[in-house]
């Protein structure tokens, strides 16, 4: 699969594991030691009760689709066009929400409310990116 | 009320702006050097009554081509005058010229130049068309790393997903919609400055490409070149100016996640700086005689009327429908110049600023709004949301 054109992430202390595990196919989050809530983006903090014990956790669950963008236009030479960006949270992880592409169905079948499940594509820069798989499409 | 609001002690004195079109053949320097001459002669000022100088955005790197032109510093060179404060600012207030407002109010300085100069009508030009971010400096850091990775290229993209979910939770129509960039097209072409002044009607709308669903065409501002200068001054110094108009009230709140993505509610984007507003006077959505509403995208002006208490949420798509009560001699002006979708993006409310100025002297030309006397003007929205109440001089 050819690597989606896009712009690489700047990778910093938080984001190194999230960008690590991205690229093992795995989804990961901070989830706080204290008060078990879980937190994205990773700041080193709980925003919820400040605790600094964070510690990654793995999102396998389906997720959903909050809202979304079907791109037409070729921001990028080479940008393939159309695909679709989706925002998906998670029942079982509340707070968390996950921007990345979506996959398995025709950009015009996407919708809001839609299922997802967890995936990653090759992306700008050597980086796996989020890219979701429909499933009630 | 007890103590003076810190607005009341400041007045927007003066307001210029340079030639402004897709590609101006000209430096940004040098149009910045003439939004700011014909801002001070507005005021009814000379170059040496200016002691602060503020800029948006501040010179820190900008990852959007033609984003920013003209560096602080040298334009202060350039006018050769002595400074007591200045500002540059990428995050923070994202009103124009509220720094400038707490400078002159406590007497940090006596008059403020606030500029912003784009040069995005050649950047897209030169790139064959609206730039991606990251055009600049080809890494994506802080909120962007997970928005230009993943495809997320443009503003448009970011702000598009507001609109998928506001149309989803209201049931608002597209064909609704449309009524405020073909409302606000009628209304360019009475203003001679505008950059598009043909006629759009609702067909043209719908039938125009879609960027991001369901962000169309029409739906964006248009890049330009061009720079607008405000002076703002403090109040005590109104003997000394030629038109100056009040601030009534002005307000920025981040209430949710600063992010665009992260924004906890998409359909609620300024709620919090609207209401953070509103408590700074007695004056209500009723006493508003011309609103000049943030409109990078159309969604956005979508945001406020509803925020600002214009309409309830969800009844924007039914307010502004047949156009009727947005448009000159309607319930609520709005963006009488074009806006941005049509007048220009001169960004960060700059041209919207400048518009209610004119329109609350009564210089607004074809276009002005009969008797004038309270004007709202807001900035994007959600974590860069904000608002002001301007009235006429009394």
């Amino acid at each position: 699969m050819d690597a989606t054109i896009g712009i690489p992430p700047a990778v910093t202390e938080e984001t190194q594991a999230f960008w690590n595990a991205a690229s093992q196919g795995r989804l990961i989050v901070e989830r706080c030691s204290a008060c078990g809530r879980d937190n994205f983006p990773p700041r080193g903090m709980c925003r919820y009760c400040r605790s600094r014990s964070m510690v990654p956790t793995e999102i396998t669950g389906r997720g959903r689709v909050y809202s979304l963008t079907v791109n037409y236009q070729r921001w990028l030479p080479e940008l393939e066009v159309p695909y679709v960006i989706v925002l998906v949270e998670f029942d079982e992880h509340p707070g968390v929400r996950v921007v990345g592409r979506l996959r398995g169905c025709p950009p015009e079948a996407a919708a809001i409310g839609m299922a997802v499940e967890v995936g990653f594509e090759p992306g700008p820069g050597g980086y796996a990116i989020p890219s979701f798989y429909a499933l009630n499409r | 009320m007890g103590t003076e609001l810190l607005e009341r002690r400041a007045v927007i004195s003066g307001v210029g702006q340079s030639a402004i079109g897709r590609r101006i053949d000209r430096s940004g320097f040098q149009l910045t050097l003439d939004a700011i001459l014909a801002a001070i002669a507005d005021a009814g000022l000379t170059v040496d009554d200016i002691d602060g100088l503020a800029m948006f955005p501040g010179g820190g790197k900008s990852n959007l081509p033609g984003y920013s032109a003209a560096n602080l510093y040298e334009i202060q060179d350039a006018l050769r005058i002595t400074t007591t404060w200045r500002q540059g600012l990428v995050e923070g207030m994202s009103l124009p010229f509220y720094g400038a407002v707490q400078a002159v109010a406590t007497g940090l300085a006596r008059h403020v130049v606030v500029y912003r100069t784009v040069k995005e009508g050649s950047a897209a030009k030169k790139a064959g068309g609206r730039p991606a971010y990251g055009s600049i400096h080809p890494e994506a850091e802080g909120p962007l790393a997970w928005l230009l990775p993943i495809g997320a290229l443009s503003p448009v993209c970011q702000i598009a997903p507001y609109a998928a979910r506001y149309l989803y939770e209201f049931g608002v129509t597209r064909e609704q919609i449309a009524w405020i960039p073909v409302t606000q097209r009628k209304h360019a072409a009475l203003n001679p400055d505008a950059v598009y002044r043909d006629p759009l009607t609702v067909e043209d709308y719908l039938g125009s490409r879609m960027i991001s669903t369901p962000i169309c065409l029409y739906d964006c501002d248009v890049p330009v070149d061009g720079s607008t200068a405000l002076v703002i001054s403090a109040s005590e110094t109104v003997p000394d100016l030629r038109a100056p108009v009040g601030l009534e009230a002005m307000a920025g709140v981040i209430d949710g996640r600063p992010s665009w993505e992260q924004w906890e509610d998409f359909t609620r984007v300024g709620y919090a700086t609207a209401a953070g507003m509103w408590a700074r006077t007695d004056l209500g959505p009723e006493d508003v005689d011309v609103a000049e509403l943030y409109d990078g995208f159309t969604i956005e002006a979508i945001w406020w009327l509803e925020a600002l208490g214009f309409c309830k949420a969800g009844e924007a798509g039914h307010f502004v429908d047949g156009g009727e009560r947005i448009t000159l001699g309607g319930q609520l002006p709005l963006n009488t110049w074009g806006g941005q979708l049509s007048g220009g993006r001169l960004h960060a409310a700059f041209g919207h600023t400048a518009e209610a100025v004119r329109q609350l002297r009564g210089e607004a030309g074809e276009r002005q709004v009969a008797d004038a006397e309270v004007a709202v003007v807001t900035s994007a929205g959600g974590f860069e949301a904000g608002a002001a109440l301007l009235t006429r001089w009394r």
